[in-house]
C-alpha cells in the first residue's frame, strides 16, 4: 500500500508530460518542472519526520529516534546530490565530461533511493530497517520493563496468595505472580525454566492492549527471537508444527500467535514439573512465606525435605537461566565451558 | 569498693563465659556440618553416575520407569493415579492427531479417496479434535471411548495411522486403541505396563538413586541414573552433567529409521541419531567413560523392517534385504548394529580406544530384557573398576 503511493506521483507525472509532449531524443524536461519534483522528494522528508514525531513515545528506549533521524539526514543529502546533479546537467550541457559525471550521480543517487523506498517493510519495526546493528536495552532488564508493561495488582491481593491449591489446572495457578516466580524458581532449579520463562513474557505480552500493535510487535519479535526460533538462547520444547506456524505468520500483533504454543508448553509442564514441585522445598518455602504474609506469624525454623527426584547433586552454575545474555550456539558454549 | 569490683569480675566473667559457651556450639555445629559434607562426599564417592542420553523418543524415560519398577520401590497407587491423566491426554491427542492427519491427506494426496471421512464420522472427529486442541482434558468416560474407539476402527483412519510415520503419531497409540474400554473404567488405576507406555516428553533432568542387586547391598555398586529431555532444545541442557560419569547409556530407537523429528521435520531421526552420538562421542569429558549403547524399540523395528525397506533412511541407502521372515530381521538388525559400530570407532579418538563400548538389543518395554540388561551392564561396569584398580 505504502509504495504505490509513493510511486503513485512519479507515474501520474510521467504521464501528464507524455501527453504533453513525447518524448524528444534529449528526454530532458524544463527547467519549470524541477520544481515540483524537488517539492515532492521534501514532501516525503517532511512525512518520514511526521511520521517519526508521532510514534517518538516508544522510540526513545531503544535511541532509535537518533537512527531514524540520521536516516533521514542521509536520504535528504542524497537528494541533494540528485538534485545538484541534475542542475548541472541542465545547465552546462555543452561540457561532456560533466555531463557523463552528472547522469553518473543522477543514476547512483536515484537507485541508492529506490533500494531504501524497496527495502522498507512496515511489517517490521523500524530499527532493524534502519540501523545495522543491534541495541540490546541493557539497562532494563526484562522486555516487559522496557515497554512498560504495569506490573499485576496481584501482589497487593495477599489472600490471593494463601490458597493455593495443587489440585487447580497449572495454568490458572501460574497467572499468580508470586506462584509463578516460585514455580520458575524451582523449575530452574531442574533446568526446565524455559517454558515457565516463556509463560511469563506472553503473559506479560497479554497485558498490553490490542490497540497498541507497535509494543506488541516489539513484545512478539522478542519473544520468537528468545523463545521460538531454532537454537534461540532459551529454545522452547515445541512441535515442528507450532514453531512454522509462529515464524510464517504476517500479523505479529494477533493476539492467539502463542496461544497452541502456550497450550503445548503448560502440557508439558503439566507432566513434568507440577508433581514434583508440589513435594520440593520451593513449594514449602512458598507455602511458609504465603502464610507469613497473611499471618503476620514469626519466622518459625523450617523443617522440610527435599523429595523431588530433581537434581540433588549437579551445581549447574553456568546455567543458561541465570544468565541474561547466552552465547548462540549451544556447542560454542560447551566448547567455552570446557576450554575454562 | 572491692564487693563491686568483684561483682564486675563476676560478670565479666559469666559474660565471657556465656560467650565461649556460644562460641564453642557454633564450633562444635561447624565441625558437625563439616563432618557431615565430608561424609556425604566420601559416599557420592561411592556412587556412580550414569546417563541416559539419545534423541527425543528414543525411550531413555522408559528405562527410566523400569529402574523405579525394578530396582526401587516401583509405583504406589497415588503414582499410578498420577498416570491417569497423562494416559488420557496421550489418547486425546493421538486422536486429534490421525483426524487432522487424515482431513490433510484428504485434500492433498493423490489417492485422497482412501482418506475421507464420512458425515457421522466427521462429527465425532471435530468433537473429539476439539477435545484434544483444549488446554484441560475430560477424564474418560464410555461415551467418548466408545467415540474414540469408532473413529478409531474407521478405515480412513486406519490409513492414516499406516502413514503415522509422517504425522507425530506416538508408539502407545495401538497399545491404547486397544484397551480403551479397560482406560475409560471410572474406577481405572493404570497397571505398570500402562504406565510403561505411557509417552511424556521429558524436559529438563530428573535422577534417581539405585543398586542393581536390591537387597544384598554389600555386592551391589550404587548407581545415580539420570533422564534427560531428548529433543534439540534439551540438548543444551545435558552438558552440566557431563562431568564425573561413569557410563553413558545411550538409547538409539532403531525403529525410527522413516520418522522425521518432533522439533523438525525435515530431519530424518535416524540421521539425526547418528549426528548426536558422534557428538557424544566426541565430548571431551568422556575421554574414560563406559559407553552402552541401547539399541532400542526392537519390538517395532522387527515389526516395520518387513513392511518398510531399511534403506529409506539416507544413512543405510546401501542396505541390501536378503531374505524374508526372521532371518530379514536378524539381517537388518546386524547391519544396523553394524552401522552403529563403525560410528563409534571412527568417532573415538585412538588415545580413547580403552574405553569400554557394548551395544545392547533392547525393547525398554520388556521388564525382563532390562533387568538382564542391566546386569549386564552392572557386571561390565564392574569388571572396569577392578580392572582400573588393579592398574593403580
Amino acid at each position: 500500500m505504502f509504495l504505490p503511493l509513493i510511486l503513485l506521483p512519479w507515474v501520474a507525472g510521467a504521464a501528464v508530460i507524455h501527453e504533453k509532449k513525447p518524448l524528444n531524443y534529449r528526454c530532458h524536461f524544463g527547467t519549470y518542472w524541477t520544481i515540483p519534483v524537488v517539492c515532492l522528494h521534501s514532501l516525503y522528508v517532511a512525512v518520514l519526520m511526521g511520521f517519526t514525531r508521532a510514534i517518538r513515545h516508544i522510540e526513545f528506549r531503544f535511541h532509535e529516534l537518533r537512527d531514524l533521524w540520521q536516516g533521514i539526514l542521509g536520504s535528504a543529502s542524497l537528494i541533494g546530490v540528485w538534485v545538484f546533479a541534475y542542475i548541472l546537467n541542465e545547465i552546462h550541457d555543452d561540457i561532456s565530461w560533466l555531463q557523463v559525471a552528472s547522469r553518473f550521480m543522477l543514476l547512483l543517487t536515484a537507485s541508492i533511493l529506490v533500494l531504501v523506498f524497496f527495502s522498507i517493510s512496515i511489517a517490521q519495526p523500524l530499527l532493524s530497517q534502519i540501523s545495522l546493528r543491534k541495541r540490546e536495552p541493557l539497562e532494563l532488564k526484562t522486555m516487559g520493563q522496557v515497554l512498560g508493561i504495569p506490573e499485576s495488582g496481584l501482589l497487593l491481593q495477599r489472600e490471593q496468595a494463601v490458597d493455593i491449591d495443587p489440585n487447580e489446572p497449572l495454568d490458572k495457578l501460574l497467572l499468580n505472580k508470586r506462584f509463578r516466580q516460585s514455580f520458575m524458581a524451582f523449575a530452574d532449579s531442574c533446568l526446565a525454566g524455559e517454558s515457565v520463562h516463556f509463560f511469563d513474557e506472553v503473559h506479560e505480552l497479554g497485558k498490553i492492549p490490542i490497540d497498541d500493535p507497535v509494543r506488541r510487535i516489539y513484545m512478539a519479535r522478542h519473544i520468537i527471537n528468545k523463545y521460538i526460533i531454532a537454537g534461540a538462547a532459551m529454545e522452547v520444547n515445541i512441535s515442528h508444527r507450532i514453531r512454522q506456524e509462529i515464524l510464517a505468520t504476517t500479523d505479529l500483533t494477533h493476539p492467539d500467535l502463542f496461544t497452541n504454543a502456550l497450550h503445548e508448553l503448560t502440557q508439558l509442564m503439566k507432566m513434568n514439573l507440577a508433581k514434583d514441585y508440589w513435594s520440593s522445598m520451593y513449594f514449602i518455602k512458598f507455602k511458609e512465606e504465603a502464610r507469613m504474609r497473611s499471618c503476620e506469624h514469626e519466622m518459625e525454623e523450617m523443617r522440610g525435605y527435599d523429595f523431588s527426584p530433581r537434581l540433588s547433586s549437579v551445581n549447574a552454575t553456568d546455567d543458561p537461566f541465570h544468565q541474561d545474555h547466552f552465547s548462540r550456539g549451544f556447542t560454542q558454549h560447551s566448547h567455552a565451558s570446557y576450554l575454562r | 569498693m572491692l564487693i563491686t569490683v568483684l561483682e564486675n569480675m563476676g560478670l565479666l566473667c559469666s559474660k565471657n563465659h556465656r560467650y565461649t559457651e556460644a562460641d564453642a556450639e557454633e564450633n562444635a555445629q561447624a565441625a558437625e556440618i563439616d563432618r557431615r559434607i565430608e561424609q556425604e562426599r566420601k559416599a557420592e564417592k561411592h556412587i556412580q553416575k550414569l546417563l541416559l542420553l539419545g534423541a527425543g523418543e528414543s525411550g531413555k524415560s522408559t528405562i527410566f520407569k523400569q529402574i523405579k519398577l525394578l530396582f526401587q520401590t516401583g509405583f504406589d497407587e497415588d503414582e499410578l493415579k498420577s498416570y491417569i491423566s497423562v494416559i488420557h491426554a496421550n489418547i486425546y491427542q493421538t486422536i486429534k492427531i490421525l483426524y487432522d492427519g487424515s482431513k490433510e491427506f484428504a485434500q492433498n494426496d493423490a489417492d485422497s479417496s482412501k482418506y475421507v471421512l464420512s458425515s457421522e464420522i466427521k462429527v465425532i472427529g471435530e468433537k473429539l479434535s476439539e477435545i484434544g486442541s483444549r488446554l484441560d482434558y475430560p477424564r474418560l468416560n464410555r461415551e467418548l471411548a466408545q467415540e474414540i474407539e469408532t473413529l478409531w476402527k474407521d478405515s480412513a483412519i486406519q490409513e492414516t495411522y499406516a502413514r503415522g510415520n509422517e504425522l507425530q503419531v506416538p508408539d502407545c497409540t495401538h497399545y491404547f486403541m486397544e484397551n480403551l474400554q479397560r482406560l475409560s473404567d471410572a474406577n481405572y488405576i493404570p497397571t505398570k505396563e500402562d504406565v510403561l507406555y505411557a509417552r511424556v516428553r521429558t524436559t529438563g533432568v530428573v535422577e534417581i538413586q539405585f543398586s542393581p542387586v536390591g537387597e544384598n547391598k554389600k555386592s551391589g555398586e550404587v548407581y545415580r541414573l539420570f533422564d534427560v529431555g531428548g529433543q534439540r532444545n534439551e540438548r543444551r541442557k545435558w552438558i552440566h552433567l557431563f562431568e564425573g560419569v561413569t557410563a553413558v547409556i545411550f538409547c538409539a530407537a532403531i525403529s525410527e529409521y522413516d520418522q522425521t523429528l518432533f522439533e523438525d521435520e525435515q530431519k530424518n531421526r535416524m540421521v539425526e541419531t547418528k549426528e548426536l552420538f558422534d557428538w557424544v562421542l566426541k565430548q571431551p569429558c568422556f575421554e574414560k567413560t563406559s559407553f552402552m549403547l541401547f539399541l532400542n524399540k526392537f519390538d517395532i523395528f522387527e515389526n516395520k523392517v518387513l513392511k518398510v525397506p531399511l534403506n529409506v533412511c539416507e544413512w543405510f541407502k546401501d542396505y541390501q534385504p536378503v531374505s524374508t521372515g526372521k532371518q530379514e530381521i536378524e539381517h537388518a538388525y546386524e547391519f544396523v548394529k553394524k552401522k552403529f559400530e563403525e560410528l563409534y570407532f571412527q568417532s573415538t579418538a585412538p588415545d580413547r580406544v580403552d574405553r569400554v563400548f557394548k551395544i545392547y538389543r533392547t525393547t525398554a518395554l520388556d521388564q525382563k530384557l532390562v533387568k538382564k540388561t542391566f546386569k549386564l551392564v552392572d557386571e561390565s561396569l564392574r569388571r572396569r573398576n577392578l580392572f582400573e584398580a588393579g592398574l593403580l
